[in-house]
């Protein structure tokens, strides 16, 4: 099935929909489009025409004859779609910022769910950088209420802390206990969690990672002062 | 009685058993009994499976429609994409779109924004 949208394939993207007058699924026709230069290497072509019965051969353009068929199968990545090189470093500064929101919108970053090449069984997300960690901000009196406790599997062994005993004690900790809570539990989510670094004061060693200012759509999490 | 011996016949139906268990890792592949027990519970979980990949895909594409929507502005969300689609009468399928927005991405959002108007 060809689109009326074609685009013009520059380095890596190959794909081209062949421009035809006569498409029956969309109520509006559409321009064609040029492809701007894309991120990601995708080698994606349509079916084999051998297939297709004659009277519908001309819904194919001929960059459309051989390849894998891309209508028929859902999009998974290949090895050097993922390669750890060459994915996004973000940065956030946690001042003021409130705890879970922040968490989440991490979490997201790092499982790579804002990306449409997201695939839940590989690691497509980005790395974030945390820093300033020891003031990220709790609304209400959870700085004094929130426990956080540990065990170290010994009868008698639960040792229970507030939040502001942690943050005076390994501040970091608070941010990874929170991302590592919202990132899937497995093999996958230990390894993603690698993924998120996070400092105490505003340095960090990754400067020639040189990481981007995070994306934060959510309005509520700057504490307002 | 006659001695009867029984021949060949248990071992030609465990032999099919064992080429289909035949990749099972370790004694799931040697073994008769545990070949028997494995192949039910690799059947079991194929029938159930077809049933939920069904819906695990429709999942995975509504999630990547949903990414490449959110990215072309702050209040594009998918649900109400999804609405104005069908409310122009888009026939436009979840795993078309989402092969779409990872082919050709600006044929997407030229789509999407037909589509607000």
């Amino acid at each position: 099935m060809a689109l009326p949208c074609s685009s013009h394939s520059t380095l890596h993207s190959k794909l081209t929909f062949g421009s035809t007058s006569k498409t029956p699924f969309l109520g509006f026709t559409l321009k064609p489009t040029t492809l701007s230069l894309t991120q990601k290497p995708l080698q994606v072509r349509s079916q084999d025409l051998s297939i297709v019965p004659q009277e519908q051969r001309w819904m194919f353009a001929d960059d459309e004859i051989s390849g894998p068929d891309i209508w028929n199968k859902t999009w998974y990545p290949k090895a050097s779609d993922h390669i750890n090189t060459d994915k996004k470093w973000y940065i956030v500064d946690a001042t003021d910022k409130v705890l879970g929101r922040l968490s989440s919108t991490i979490a997201n970053y790092i499982r790579g769910k804002n990306l449409v090449t997201y695939t839940p069984s590989v690691d497509m997300g980005a790395f974030v950088i945390v820093v300033n960690a020891e003031k990220v901000a709790v609304s209400g009196k959870k700085r004094t209420q929130k426990l956080y406790r540990r065990h170290s599997g010994r009868p008698g062994g639960m040792t229970v802390e507030t939040f502001d005993q942690l943050q005076q004690r390994i501040p970091e900790r608070i941010i990874e206990h929170a991302v590592r809570g919202m990132l899937p539990k497995g093999r996958l989510g230990r390894a993603l969690f690698n993924h998120l670094k996070v400092y105490k004061g505003p340095d960090h060693p990754h400067e020639a990672q040189t990481p981007i200012d995070l994306p934060i759509r959510d309005k509520r999490i700057q504490i307002q002062r | 009685m006659t001695r009867i011996r029984r021949g060949y016949v248990a071992r030609r139906r465990r032999t099919k058993i064992r080429l289909f268990a035949s990749t099972f890792r370790g004694t799931h592949s040697r073994l008769t009994r545990t070949t028997i027990q494995q192949k039910i519970r690799a059947l079991v979980s194929a029938h159930r499976d077809r049933g939920r990949q069904k819906r695990s895909f429709r999942r995975l594409w509504i999630t990547r429609i949903n990414a490449a929507i959110r990215e072309m502005g702050v209040s594009y969300i998918y649900s109400i994409s999804i609405n104005d689609l069908y409310k122009r009468q888009l026939l436009l399928n979840r795993k078309i779109l989402a092969q779409i927005a990872i082919s050709n991405t600006n044929c997407l959002y030229m789509i999407s924004n037909k589509i607000i108007k």
